[in-house]
């Protein structure tokens, strides 16, 4: 019981904090290209490389969730 | 099913090293790699055609790539082979995982979906940016570790480490994630709905080479460069 909580809480807390930290990221580089379409190739993989930094922090969370999981 | 890399049954044994699925699936990677290269500079010719001219318009982007990325053009020449090799193995890799049915038979996972592939790969590119400072910089390299201050060792020190803790394990929990959604997702719902998320897959396998390779270079980078 407590270790299927905790796998969930790791995965929805990690999501969570990811979710908005990539609504951010992704809102403010379409507000960049928007204003400067020409920088539009730059803002995009500088964007893809933030989502992958930020996203890993998410994949740690669904790690310890498998780890968790596997124990039960 | 999945393991998170212990060895789940040897297939056989080279001296004392068990040898499992994942070598042989690497093997596999490495030869059709090298089966492509080879096939490419087989007959070369001064004024390149085909596949000749496709692979070496692709090797002058890559440079520009890393000279632009990495600053020094002669730090750029001397690591782009090792960096497009990790490119090639890991993208080969990950999409191996994205044969209809790979994920689910045992034995055929992606190896980059195990943790000894990836972390084999991070120890490579840390390794390599302490050989790169060191012969760039000589001895001068290890003041960077007490700048600004020696104050700061500690947490110098601790960078080196967390830098390819978190190559190793973002690659990993990716592909290992991914495979792990899609198996679930192929359990939960047989139709459809699996083939929307292997689209995604193809994405994100991409992406995550293209990560490891662009991170492994500006660590080199950072190594080289001027400002200790």
């Amino acid at each position: 019981m407590g270790i299927a909580l905790g796998a969930g809480l790791a995965v929805s807390i990690a999501g969570l904090g990811g979710g908005v930290g990539m609504g951010i990221a992704g809102g403010k580089a379409i507000e960049a290209i928007a204003r400067q379409p020409e920088v539009g190739g730059d803002v995009r993989t500088l964007m893809f490389i933030t989502f992958a930094f930020i996203e890993t922090l998410t994949i740690y969370g669904l790690l310890i969730a498998f780890m968790l999981v596997g124990k039960m | 099913m999945f393991t998170f890399g212990m060895l789940d049954g040897a297939l056989f044994h080279i001296g004392p090293i068990p040898v499992d699925h994942i070598i042989v699936t690497q093997w596999v990677i490495i030869a059709l790699i090298g089966l492509v290269a080879f096939m490419a500079t087989r007959d070369m010719q001064m004024v390149p055609r085909g596949l000749q001219n496709a692979f070496e318009a692709l090797i002058v982007w890559t440079y520009d790539f890393f000279t632009q990325l990495m600053d020094k053009e002669h730090i750029a020449k001397k690591y782009a082979p090792l960096l497009s090799t990790f490119f090639l193995f890991i993208i080969v890799s990950n999409y191996s995982g994205l044969i209809p049915g790979a994920g689910n038979i045992p034995g055929y996972q992606p190896p980059t979906a195990n943790w000894n592939t990836t972390l084999t790969l991070a120890l490579i590119t840390a390794i390599t940016v302490q050989i790169a400072g060191f012969s760039e910089h000589g001895v001068h390299y290890l003041g960077h570790f007490i700048s600004p201050s020696p104050l700061m060792l500690p947490l110098n020190l601790l960078e080196e480490i967390t830098h390819p803790l978190s190559l190793f394990l973002r690659l990993f929990g990716n592909i290992f994630g991914e495979e792990m959604i899609l198996a679930f997702m192929l359990y939960l719902v047989p139709f459809f709905v699996p083939a929307l998320l292997m689209g995604l897959s193809v994405l994100l396998a991409a992406i995550q080479a293209v990560v490891f390779t662009i991170l492994s270079a500006s660590y080199i980078a950072t190594a080289t460069g001027e400002g200790h």
